[in-house]
């Protein structure tokens, strides 16, 4: 093999770009998503559509419904007008908040901060304490009312001992609050909802039905399971067998880097890696 | 058999208590239903209707439909000890705190860089906990007349105890309800594409909640890109998003946004955020406010003599989506 064909087998990206193909890839033509009005979840969702399921219907908390944005992206997606363009309905936040109240929003796409065993996740601040934050962030702005109100909801974060935490410094809004059954209900929150999914770059949780506490299920091909508990600062369930995730595909990246955030505003920014393209193991 | 609707946690937050009857005397008392001519500066529209102290409300956001040339009156004013509604914000909220406006936040989302950080650690703002879906429902609860609404979140949550939530047993199905008391803020400010000089307003575009609290609040301020005769709202009625006696102060103000979009008008001017997240970075909000507020008399200075007419005509370029906003 020359030098210029193994630089063709094998692909960089970042890890967020990683995180964005894994959920893209998980969206469902025929489901309703209520998504977190911008950055990496409407990058995903908008991959998804893109590429993968072009149909998909969403919702953004500012109240543009199902909303078909012209590629490629402007940079500044928060409630700019293209990324409300060809909606079909403009309204308001109470309106599309009721949407998700009366159960048509099948998955809430969020990304968290700091998430503990429960799903529980934190906007609030990190550190200190709430009236003295070491660091106050912006709050949860739509993430409660989405992550209580759909039936499923999808959290991307990141793969670190700092976000995967014992106990959240704040918890801004709910999972499975201290796992006991009916929890949730119990807080006033309609029954059969919750966390479904946790997505990183390099691993996918998802939540036991009994204990309620989070479960890796499948991990990239560039990793390990060790590898991926050594990054978590406490130890979830293991599935009894671990799936092997998506290799993110050219396709996607190029979908990504041209179109969806063109200049990397948002995606470039995380930690690259190179990866085999064919087998998605490690590079070098 | 009397119920009695069961409070089973209470969040610790402050809240104005609700008071839908004081509501109705107010409005009774101090509302002009005739429809006159209510165009003034946006000096004087500060000066009547936004006091110190008051609990201050806003639509949208520094980057899209935010009442910004209002913002910068506020502060070239010196307002002080507002009590500001940062829902669905960016850095709407830092802006204000820079010029000296701000002592309490009820949060939803917000831009937290350093000076909010600041603000927060040394005691100057505090800051109470709710969501921006909370936040615009108990605008809805406000614009009802009603004292609360029930709602299926942020129970269960360490925002709940800094809010001023209630978790109570629902009286006819019995199960856990979270409640939220009704805001009804002292002011609103809100943008909008189109009013005419009684007030009869008109947003396009997905709005977040202006009409819910246009009619939630005791002082409503409306700035316009353009005031259009009544004649033409009457000939289209459905398009009109708040009414005239709503309504206290239109002020005409072309860019209003500024450095923030209109939808389907005018585009964003993103180095603009990036000089203020810059003055903020190096602590120099002071410099960056006399620049863009504290040495010009009014808005339509800014755009005379701080953006240009190309600068307009580039923001106006900016602006590739129109396909429903105006037609």
């Amino acid at each position: 093999m020359t030098e210029s064909e193994a630089d063709r087998a094998t692909l960089s990206l970042t890890d967020i770009e990683a995180t964005i193909c894994h959920i893209a890839h998980i969206i469902e033509e025929d489901k309703l998503y209520f998504v977190q009005m911008a950055g990496a979840p409407l990058m995903a969702l908008l991959l998804a559509k893109r590429l993968h399921t072009p149909g998909v219907g969403y919702v953004v908390e500012e109240g543009a419904v199902s909303p078909d944005p012209s590629f490629p992206l402007p940079r500044m997606m928060l409630g700019a007008s293209r990324s409300h363009y060809r909606a079909v309905q403009w309204t308001g936040m109470n309106v599309v908040d009721a949407h998700a109240a009366l159960g048509f929003m099948d998955y809430g796409l969020l990304a968290a901060l700091q998430i503990d065993r429960f799903g529980n996740f934190n906007s609030t601040h990190i550190g200190g304490t709430f009236d003295q934050p070491e660091r106050r962030f912006g709050g949860p702005g739509g993430a409660t009312e989405i992550a209580s109100q759909c039936w499923r909801t999808i959290i991307m974060t990141k793969l670190q001992k700092r976000k995967f935490v014992e106990k959240v410094d704040f918890v801004s809004s709910p999972g499975y609050l201290d796992g006991t059954p009916g929890a949730r209900e119990r807080a006033g929150m309609p029954s059969g909802t919750g966390p479904w999914r946790v997505v990183t770059a390099e691993a996918t949780f998802d939540f036991d039905e009994d204990s309620r506490q989070m479960r890796l299920i499948a991990l990239a091909p560039w990793t390990t399971k060790e590898e991926v508990l050594e990054k978590m600062g406490f130890e979830p369930l293991v599935a009894d067998k671990l799936e092997s995730m998506r290799v993110p595909s050219e396709e996607e990246l190029n979908a990504i880097r041209a179109e969806i955030d063109p200049g990397g505003f948002s995606t470039g920014r995380g930690e690259w890696i190179t990866i085999d393209a064919a087998t998605g193991n490690k590079a070098g | 058999m009397t119920q009695t609707l069961q409070v089973t946690a209470a969040g610790k937050g402050d809240f104005l208590p609700p008071d839908p009857d004081g509501f109705r005397e107010y409005v009774r008392q101090n509302k002009d239903r005739r429809p006159v001519n209510k165009v003034v500066s946006e000096k004087e529209a500060v000066s009547r209707f936004v006091s110190d102290g008051d609990y201050l409300a806003y639509d949208q956001n520094i980057a899209v439909r935010g009442p910004t040339s209002l913002y910068r009156e506020i502060i070239r004013q010196h307002k002080k000890d507002l009590w500001v509604a940062a829902k669905f914000t960016w850095t709407d909220v830092s802006l204000l705190i820079a010029g000296g406006c701000v002592s309490k936040v009820d949060v939803g989302w917000m831009e937290s860089g350093a000076l909010l950080n600041k603000a927060v650690k040394d005691g100057s703002v505090k800051l109470i906990e709710w969501t921006n879906g909370a936040l615009a429902y108990r605008l809805l609860a406000g614009s009802l007349g009603v004292p609360y609404l029930p709602m299926r979140y942020m129970g269960g949550t360490d925002t709940f105890e800094q809010s001023g939530a209630r978790l109570t047993e629902d009286p006819y199905t019995g199960m856990p309800l979270c409640v939220v008391p009704a805001l009804n803020p002292d002011v609103a400010l809100i943008h909008v594409h189109q009013a005419d000089v009684h007030g009869n307003a008109r947003v396009f575009g997905a709005g977040v909640a202006p009409a819910e609290m246009a009619m939630a609040s005791k002082k409503v301020i409306i700035s316009t890109e353009e005031i259009i005769d009544n004649e033409e709202i009457r000939k289209q009625p459905q398009r009109t998003t708040i009414p005239y006696y709503l309504v206290d102060a239109v002020v005409e103000a072309p860019f209003g946004s500024y450095p923030g979009s209109t939808p389907g008008l005018y585009g964003a001017d993103i180095e603009h955020w990036l000089t203020f997240a810059a003055a903020q970075a190096q602590g120099k909000t002071d410099e960056y406010l006399d620049h863009w507020v504290h040495s010009l008399a009014s808005h339509q200075e800014l755009l005379d003599e701080r953006l240009g007419e190309q600068k307009l005509a580039q923001l106006r370029e900016g602006e590739t989506v129109t396909e429903g906003y105006y037609d």
